[in-house]
């Protein structure tokens, strides 16, 4: 299998998991509105996500394509330390390129271990019914909003959810802009509006992801 | 101007290597750095030492023969520059300057700071040419090519092939030496004919050298002294995936 396929797989599925993370911040957005109208609205939104066939379709999309994503990270890792050899024993590449860039597959893992935990505190308990049963509230939706809020009341797990958003925003914005590169995008002047697109996009998710159970630990 | 040079030494390809130092008097500040190690060689050749084998030739930054990591930099500390343009004044006096051979795997080290980097030729032998004869350079002219096409193709054929963009690269990605090798006559009327030949002939030349993949790190844009941007890069890519799905 090609080099290019392999690095093509990683940018599709990685521009798809953007596209998700710009939905699901938008829907995270509803938490900042007063409780009563936050409570039924995000329960709402939760309950239809779940029914929908086509998020159902979507779903699976996203489940593959964070599989394929991390999996195929892992074969391009090691297929590049490979075809690296022995590493120099001065080298200063931060002189030449981004920190980030050069440390993906860190940011990467750490993104992943807080997929898992976040995977665990909701995923688990409100699709799979594993652990603490999640009450329904008065509309009769199941209360996705106050497992959030009890999480968020947690500081220890504030702090992950905030402090683990930084890496999020470090592979963001290597990663959306090296994806459309791998993908054959090379407008020169596209590709510096791009890499400013790229910053703005990583900002916003990384802020808006970690300020959201900030605002709910102090509702 | 006194400089300790940290040298790495290894007698040949299936040897271990290490680090000598010596610490070497009576440098000036206009000597180019291979005239400092030339300096060097000097002296060890007196002393029936051994001398430093590096790899250099015109020394007027077009070769790109003179490969060498400095201090943690391909070719030395500035961008865009060869060893061979690279002057003592870059350097302070009494300074240690730790010099390594290029590490990749498909560049294995002869002796020294030598590598073999003949995988590069192994790549061009797929396609980097015209099988044709184009005629001289009045035929040349016959073919109509507007400005800004020939100028992309130039900013490209400028590739010296001197492997900083590998040596620099985390991943010892050749992407942008193939890339350069392929825009530089794919976007020509005369590349046209033998284009997907040389597309997948020479990416799949690079794959079998063991080179690694592009992770856009651009460090190789920073350290290539002909300045080829990473976009050349992502062109290439362009190329591939409209030949995988357009035939």
């Amino acid at each position: 299998m090609s080099m290019f396929f392999r690095k093509s797989i990683l940018a599709a599925t990685g521009l798809f998991l953007c596209i998700f993370l710009l939905v699901h911040l938008s829907a995270n957005a509803l938490l900042l509105l007063p409780e009563t109208t936050a409570r039924g609205l995000y329960n709402g939104y939760s309950t239809t996500l779940r029914e929908s066939l086509v998020i159902k379709i979507v779903a699976y999309l996203l489940y593959l394509s964070l599989i394929f994503h991390v999996v195929y990270a892992g074969i391009v890792t090691y297929k590049n330390r490979q075809s690296k050899g022995n590493p120099y024993v001065m080298n200063h590449k931060t002189e030449t390129s981004t920190w980030a860039s050069q440390n993906m597959g860190v940011l990467g893992m750490l993104i992943l271990i807080f997929i898992v935990v976040h995977l665990v505190n909701f995923w688990a308990r409100v699709k799979l019914g594993i652990g603490e049963t999640v009450r329904t509230d008065v509309a009769g939706n199941l209360d996705v909003y106050e497992v959030t809020y009890t999480l968020f009341h947690n500081i220890y797990y504030v702090l992950f959810y905030s402090v683990l958003m930084l890496p999020l925003g470090f592979h963001l914005h290597h990663g959306l802009q090296s994806a459309f590169k791998t993908l054959g995008f090379y407008h020169k002047k596209g590709l510096a509006v791009l890499a400013k697109i790229s910053l703005i996009y990583a900002i916003i998710m990384s802020v808006g992801f970690a300020i959201i159970p900030i605002i709910v630990y102090f509702k | 101007m006194k400089i300790t040079f940290k040298i790495w030494r290894q007698e040949g390809a299936n040897s271990e290597g290490s680090f000598k130092t010596y610490d070497i008097d009576g440098l000036t500040e206009d000597m180019s750095f291979l005239e400092a190690l030339d300096h060097l060689n000097e002296r060890l050749v007196l002393k029936g030492e051994k001398v430093v084998a590096f790899d250099h030739d015109c020394r007027e930054g077009i070769c790109g023969q003179c490969g060498v990591f400095i201090n943690g930099r391909a070719h030395g500390p500035h961008d865009h520059m060869t060893t061979c343009q690279l002057h003592m004044r870059s350097f302070k006096d009494g300074e240690t300057i730790v010099v390594e051979p290029y590490r990749a795997g498909a560049f294995p080290v002869v002796k020294d700071l030598v590598v073999d980097r003949t995988a590069f030729d192994r790549i061009i032998e797929q396609g980097a040419y015209i099988t044709a004869k184009t005629g001289t350079a009045a035929e040349a002219n016959a073919i109509l090519i507007p400005k800004e096409v020939a100028d992309n193709s130039m900013d490209v054929a400028a590739c010296i092939g001197c492997g900083a963009c590998v040596a620099t690269c985390k991943n010892a990605s050749a992407a942008l030496f193939t890339s350069a090798k392929i825009n530089h006559l794919n976007k020509l009327p005369q590349g046209q004919p033998e284009a997907h030949r040389r597309l997948v002939g020479m990416t799949d030349q690079m794959a079998i050298e063991n080179f690694g993949s592009c992770t856009f790190t651009a460090a190789c844009e920073v350290e290539c002294p002909a300045e080829i941007s990473i976009s050349s890069i992502a062109e290439m890519n362009a190329r591939y995936v409209k030949a995988k799905l357009f035939g």
